[in-house]
């Protein structure tokens, strides 16, 4: 009899800067249950490297360019696991530890990583996943303002929608889909969620599965059967409910 | 300590005045039947000693101040002294008159002088109310002064805690993160970690001395940014790079500390960091007529909406400046096509 001996966990690196990299390759690369599938030295590669390699475990860093570690959990959170590593953020570690996300403080020690590994194996074999969403808006808490931009994954492409280009959004089955530059962006995520994430001030419900973007709003008519609809500057038409159209003529 | 007895010029020109008081009382008695010598006899030291006791009404006054007394007690307290203190007098200057008439020159002395006794009581009344008054005038002006003096040592400290809190601390996350640097290096190149202990050592010593001191050279603090920025190129690698334009003679100059290291520290935590690709830093010194001006540029990520600390860093740095040069200096900032420039203009003080 032979005992099956555990899978290696299949584990991606992203940070970007070389050195912090390199601390993990050494770390990791010491033990025999891992194996390092990617080293990404941004947020868009390592969706990209979750996308096509569909690794176990990221070791993500919380501060980089473009896209930073929440931006990338936001994305990929669903479909790996992640460790986060960060030097100093008071709101990234009270995220963390609300959610009981597990995380490295620069720099660390190869036992407090191989604790990290245990625990993120443990929860892999539970199954257990994130509340992406929750902990990147307590992660967010910290900042104030609204999103200035969308990110949404399309496969291992990562689109940045900016808010001024979107239409509307509109609610479909299990996802959201942003309408933007004739395009239709879909995102996995509820219309109540992307509704708190937008300026109020720039985009308002107007019907149970729309939200729109009042820029983009040309005139209100009613048609032969006394249902409201708003006209865009495109000339596409969107249904108003009733509620929705208090709050349309509340914000103009 | 009493406000009169406290200065010689302020008694002499007390005492003075008690002078005049005498002689002018002097002068209402002998239009009777006193004689000038008999007058001035009585009253001179009678004066003195009445001048020494109006300098009493100082303690009426304290025990009595007026911001926290009820009218009726200011003017009840007040007029009974006055009345005490005329009667005390009025006594002493009856024993006096009565030791005075044993001289054979005052002989008719104290049967003229009852006459008087009327008018002295009640000028001995005004004048002690009059002493009072000046001494509620003087606790008045005494209490101002300490209220200023209180208001203005509060602003000092004010001022030189908010210094102390301005002047800029080493970035826990610069820290945290250069010791990762250094745990990464430690493995693939000891030499190399050594160098960064040793930079990171000096730029933390350097930081400590320069923030004691109220202005430092310029050259001091370039060299503190120059370690800064060395020990930012090890963890940013090629995507830090740094450009220096710097007048040779601009380095006299004096300056707050840790002016630049801010602004250099912000170009590469809200620029360098935030691109993929990093870029370069610009930094230009140059003096001219006797000013100096200083421009530290970085790329930014045009994308990116500008970051609320950077405000903070800036303002300190903006209110130092103000602090040793007044309207005298300037900082602007300026933000375009993915570049941000701030740009400091301030008068060069050197030593000679």
């Amino acid at each position: 009899m032979t005992d099956t001996p555990s899978p290696r966990l299949r584990i991606a690196i992203v940070d970007d800067e070389a050195l912090a990299r390199a601390v993990l390759r050494e770390y990791l690369t010491a033990s025999s249950e891992v194996e390092i599938v990617a080293e990404c030295q941004n947020g868009f590669e390592a969706v990209k490297v979750v996308s096509e390699l569909h690794p176990d475990l990221l070791f993500l860093d919380v501060q980089m360019p473009k896209l930073d570690g929440f931006e990338v959990l936001e994305l990929v959170g669903c479909d790996v696991a992640v460790v986060f590593t960060t030097a100093y953020d008071q709101y990234a570690l009270r995220a963390f530890e609300v959610h009981a996300v597990d995380y490295l403080l620069k720099p660390f020690s190869a036992e407090r990583l191989a604790e990290a590994l245990s625990r993120a194996r443990e929860r892999l074999q539970r199954g257990e996943r994130l509340p992406t969403q929750e902990i990147v808006a307590e992660a967010r808490g910290g900042q104030s303002g609204h999103a200035g931009r969308v990110l949404v994954r399309d496969g291992s492409r990562v689109h940045v929608l900016s808010i001024e280009k979107i239409d509307y959004v509109q609610a479909q089955d299990d996802y959201v889909s942003f309408r933007c530059e004739g395009k239709d962006y879909l995102k996995d995520q509820t219309l109540a969620q992307v509704e708190a994430a937008l300026d109020p001030a720039k985009f308002v419900r107007i019907h149970r599965s729309y939200l729109l973007n009042l820029d983009r709003l040309a005139r209100v008519e009613t048609d032969e059967r006394e249902n409201r609809l708003a006209v865009l500057s495109d000339g596409r038409k969107l249904p108003v409910s009733r509620a929705g159209y208090a709050r349309l003529s509340a914000r103009l | 300590m009493h406000p009169i007895l406290a200065r010689a010029e302020r008694l002499t020109a007390y005492l003075t005045a008690w002078l005049v008081v005498a002689v002018l009382l002097a002068a209402v008695v002998t239009r009777q039947d006193l004689g000038w010598m008999e007058a001035l006899a009585i009253l001179l030291p009678m004066c003195l000693v009445y001048a020494f006791a109006c300098l009493s009404a100082w303690y009426v006054c304290r025990a009595t101040p007026l911001t926290t007394s009820s009218v009726v007690r200011v003017l009840a307290s007040s007029g009974l002294a006055a009345i005490v203190a005329s009667g005390l007098w009025l006594a002493l200057m009856r024993f006096w008159v009565s030791a005075l008439s044993l001289l054979p020159a005052f002989a008719t002395t104290g049967a003229s002088f009852t006459s008087h006794e009327p008018l002295l009581f009640a000028t001995g009344v005004l004048l002690f109310l009059l002493a009072l008054t000046v001494h509620y005038l003087l606790l008045a002006f005494e209490l101002a002064r300490e209220a200023e003096q209180r208001q203005l040592r509060m602003e000092v400290l004010a001022r030189e805690a908010e210094l102390r809190a301005l002047r800029a601390q080493v970035d826990p996350h610069f820290l945290f993160n250069s010791l990762n640097s250094i745990s990464a290096l430690t493995a693939v190149d000891p030499a190399g970690a050594r160098r960064m202990c040793v930079l990171l050592a000096d730029f933390l010593r350097d930081t400590l001395n320069v923030s004691s001191r109220s202005q430092i050279e310029l050259v001091e603090e370039l060299a503190l940014t120059d370690r800064f920025l060395g020990i930012e190129q090890v963890r940013f690698g090629d995507r830090l790079q740094v450009e220096r334009h710097v007048d040779a003679t601009a380095g006299q100059c004096r300056v707050p500390p840790l002016l630049l290291q801010p602004l250099v520290e912000n170009a590469v935590t809200h620029g360098i960091a935030g691109l993929l690709e990093g870029g370069v830093i610009r930094l230009d010194v140059s003096r001219r007529d006797g000013r100096l001006s200083i421009a530290i540029e970085n790329p930014r990520d045009a994308e990116s909406s500008p970051p609320a600390r950077r405000g903070v860093g800036l303002e300190n740095v903006r209110q130092r400046l103000m602090a040793m040069f007044g309207g005298n200096a300037r900082l602007e900032t300026r933000a375009a096509d993915g570049r941000y420039r701030v740009e400091l203009a301030l008068p060069c003080l050197t030593d000679d």
